[in-house]
């Protein structure tokens, strides 16, 4: 039985695939600068690199960009010309992320999108395929199961490639993902391969702490006053790079950048561990030290999220303990409030 | 290792029992291999939490302005020449702080050592002596940890702390460090290379601002990227501004940085930070003599002057 | 106006009030002519000076930065220019030695009698900093006159 939602792909073929998709699409996958692993445009297939795991930043870049234009203006002679630019036309791949990074789109998904549709974001979203790269491997910081993904997880993608050793098995996600495995460069999945690829998928969740942070914790944070915030959050430094590299963070500002009668207005990431988050015009600040703005951070991607749309804000990338200058490890801190007494 | 670790304990746990620090600041295993992180102990029993090992490498005088207690602070050498500025700027008296002084040997340089096992997930570190052994899920490979030192270790030379109240463990031997190589072969490059350089690692700034957050000297309530009445600095990543942030920062800490490397170490994109500092902490020294963080004495340099001071840098027509 | 095809470069010159700003202001009355591709921003005393408006100018377009002040040992405020001195001397090392144009920022001692010298300086700054042409290296990258519509930067 020829099977519509998953196939092969040969190792060997993986370049000319690359170098077929490049020829028409915006190709971001993760390459070597230096000693970072980034997610970047790639200009050739052999600038791919798969099997280091998780990028430094996360997938939401190519939706979300850091620094971004949403018009142009220019003032003379008492009228403004305001130019906008032009929806994306051209269509994207996110070629090689990790599951945990497809996950943290969906959450992106839905601040963006819905009601409040940010054109920005959408236009380049529904332009954008995302073939994941399921991992095998996962590493000592990656608690992606904790938060009902998987290091196999489809969610939020619509192929997943799984490597076999020589080979891949990719299994489509989505009706875009269907579409995808049309490619010439895909072969038939036989029931070898789809039984191997099941294995390695167990093994690889087996080999991760199964326990669930999420449902925990919902209760133990409504203790708002709790003294443990203090410890826990004292070591913190109060920069941006949790919140940065975060797959689903997503706080921003928007600013404008002048000269004279011309500029621009551009929306830039903003995090809420920076003082001036909450920084009120009386020069008073609800949160004005890292133990309120660490504790606020924890609430909204574990208990305010999860309230109000029905998913954490978390995927358990484990970004943000191993980058965190400190080692401040949000595992550790989830656990030590799940434990405490309550107040 | 592991004596300096049970000195360590030792002092803390008789500063705490005798009432004579309220607080121990110091260093703690990490929740992952290959790290260490800052640990604030107040009580007796916790005081087996310190740790002295190659990854003991935050610059934890960064955690003193400001308090009100005594607080005991575990230093090693940069860390003590950074309270040493500290004290100076009256950030922190020096009576508040009890400087357990720990003579150090290099800290591991952590990117440098994971590229070395090519980037695979490391789940086990053991450091015995000189010998440090990394296990991963399919390989185990044993370094002699005095080849992966940070760069900055390397050319060390106030290893042994310039002031403490305790010592542990024995002084080491300090290097007699007269020049600066690493800032004299960048000043030999062309111009547009050192541009095209400064240009790169720019690109690389997400402006998460780790560097700033994470240096001791870095304490202003507002700093001036935050200002907004006028603004100075744009807040977005692009050469322009990011250069213009990091070259203020520097020349901020001129006279004041000690080149401890806690913001290079803190930056998760690997941006050369330090660099900008070094060429100040040699100018600082060319110009004015002075070094900063070895003496309590020392005015600093840009708090004073001199009627001599050199200015073949003005245009004379 | 100045022709079409010959490009003149703007540079701000930070004066210092006491000395560097009447030293320009004696140019003025003498009549002595000097080009005039300085915009002059007045502040009480070279050590006002932070490397921020430096570093602003060249951010906003200036092609150079002039810093003048009164000759040391002669500050209106005593000491003022001391400081100053010492300030310079590392941002210039500083600048230098990221690659910026060596002679992109420029400082000067002027006093308020020396207005033929004021117009050397700037006859002299204006010379350097013509023959590199239009700063290119810190200028931000607002749209102006090229009203690009690039979707990000």
């Amino acid at each position: 039985m020829i099977r519509e939602d998953a196939g092969i792909l040969r190792k060997e073929r993986l370049e000319s695939l690359l170098e077929d998709l490049l020829r028409d699409h915006l190709v971001l996958a993760p390459t070597r600068k230096g000693e970072l692993l980034l997610l970047e445009k790639i200009e050739s297939a052999r600038d791919v690199v798969l099997e280091d795991g998780k990028t430094k930043n996360s997938a939401k870049s190519a939706l979300f960009p850091q620094r971004e234009r949403m018009f142009a203006y220019r003032a003379e002679e008492g009228k403004v010309d305001i130019q906008v630019p032009p929806p994306a036309e051209e269509k994207q791949i996110l070629f090689g992320v990790r599951p945990c990074d497809a996950r943290g789109l969906l959450l992106l998904d839905a601040v963006f999108g819905g009601d409040s549709r940010d054109p920005y974001y959408v236009d380049k979203r529904i332009r954008t395929l995302v073939v994941s790269m399921a991992c095998v491997n996962p590493g000592p910081s990656c608690f992606c199961l904790s938060l009902g993904g998987g290091p196999c997880s489809s969610d939020g993608s619509d192929l997943v490639l799984l490597d076999l050793g020589d080979r891949y098995v990719v299994e489509a996600a989505s009706e875009k993902g269907k579409a995808f495995l049309q490619n010439p460069s895909f072969e038939e999945a036989d029931e070898e391969a789809m039984a191997k690829a099941e294995k390695i998928r167990k093994e690889a969740e087996s080999a991760m702490n199964p326990a669930s942070i999420a449902k925990a914790l919902e209760e133990r944070l409504e203790h708002v006053d709790d003294p443990l915030w203090g410890d826990l959050t004292e070591s913190c430094l109060g920069c941006g790079v949790c919140t940065y590299l975060c797959p689903t963070c997503h706080c921003f500002d928007i600013c404008d950048e002048a000269a004279a009668t011309t500029g621009e207005r551009i929306r830039i990431w903003d995090s809420c561990q920076f003082p001036l988050f909450t920084q009120e015009a009386s020069g008073f600040n609800p949160r004005p030290s890292e133990k309120e703005r660490f504790r606020q951070r924890i609430m909204h991607k574990f208990r305010y999220l999860p309230k109000d749309r029905h998913m954490a804000g978390c995927v358990g990338c484990g970004r943000c303990v191993t980058e965190c200058p400190v080692n401040l490890d949000i595992r550790e801190v989830l656990e030590k409030l799940s434990r405490a007494e309550a107040q | 290792m592991s004596q300096l670790t049970h000195e360590i304990r030792e002092a803390a746990r008789k500063l705490l029992r005798n009432k004579q620090a309220q607080l121990v600041i110091g260093f703690e295993e990490g929740s992952l291999p290959l790290r260490g992180r800052p640990c604030f102990i107040r009580k007796e029993e916790d005081v087996d939490r310190l740790v002295w090992t190659s990854f003991s490498d935050i610059n934890v005088a960064r955690y003193l302005a400001k308090r009100k207690e005594k607080v005991a602070l575990v230093a090693k050498g940069c860390d003590s020449r950074a309270l040493v500025e500290l004290i100076k700027e009256n950030q922190v008296s020096r009576d508040q702080v009890i400087i357990i002084g720990v003579p150090c040997e290099g800290m591991i340089d952590r990117p440098r050592i994971e590229a070395e096992v090519g980037h695979k997930a490391i789940v086990e570190v053991e450091e015995t002596e000189n010998r440090l052994t990394l296990k991963g899920r399919d390989f185990e490979k044993a370094f002699d940890r005095r080849e992966f030192l940070y760069e900055r270790c390397k050319a060390c030379d106030h290893r042994n702390p310039v002031l403490y109240d305790v010592l542990v463990g024995q002084l080491v031997e300090e290097k007699v460090r007269e020049s600066f190589p690493d800032v004299e072969a960048f000043t030999a490059l062309d111009r547009e290379k050192r541009w095209a350089y400064l240009a790169e690692e720019t690109g690389k700034c997400i402006r998460c601002y780790a560097c700033r957050n994470a240096c001791p000297l870095c304490y202003c309530p507002e700093c001036f990227v935050d200002t907004s009445q006028p603004q100075w600095v744009g807040k977005s990543t692009g050469l322009s501004d990011t250069l213009v942030f990091h070259l203020v920062r520097a020349f901020h800490l001129a006279g004041r940085c000690v080149a401890c490397g806690a913001c290079e170490q803190a930056c998760p994109m690997g941006v050369d930070i330090r660099k900008l500092n070094r060429k100040l902490v040699k100018d600082v020294k060319d110009l004015f003599n002075y070094e900063a963080g070895v003496s309590l004495d020392e005015a600093s340099p840009l708090a004073t002057f001199c009627a001599t001071d050199p200015d073949q840098f003005t245009v004379n027509p | 106006m100045k022709e079409s095809g010959t490009w003149e470069p703007k540079i701000v010159a930070f004066l210092c009030n006491w000395c560097s700003y009447a030293g320009a202001d004696l140019a003025g009355i003498s009549r002595i002519q000097y080009p005039p591709t300085i915009r002059i921003i007045r502040v009480p005393c070279s050590g006002r000076i932070d490397p921020l408006f430096i570093l602003a100018s060249l951010q906003k377009g200036a092609d150079g930065v002039l810093v003048s002040g009164c000759h040391p040992g002669e500050c209106h405020y005593l000491t003022g220019n001391y400081s100053a001195r010492r300030k310079f001397a590392l941002l210039k090392g500083l600048l230098e030695y990221v690659g910026l144009e060596e002679d992109r920022v420029q400082f000067s001692w002027v006093s308020a009698s020396e207005g033929a010298r004021f117009a050397k300086v700037v006859e002299k700054v204006t010379a350097r900093i013509t023959a590199l042409g239009p700063a290119k290296q810190l200028v931000k990258n607002v749209p102006g006159g090229s009203f690009d519509v690039a979707a990000h930067s």
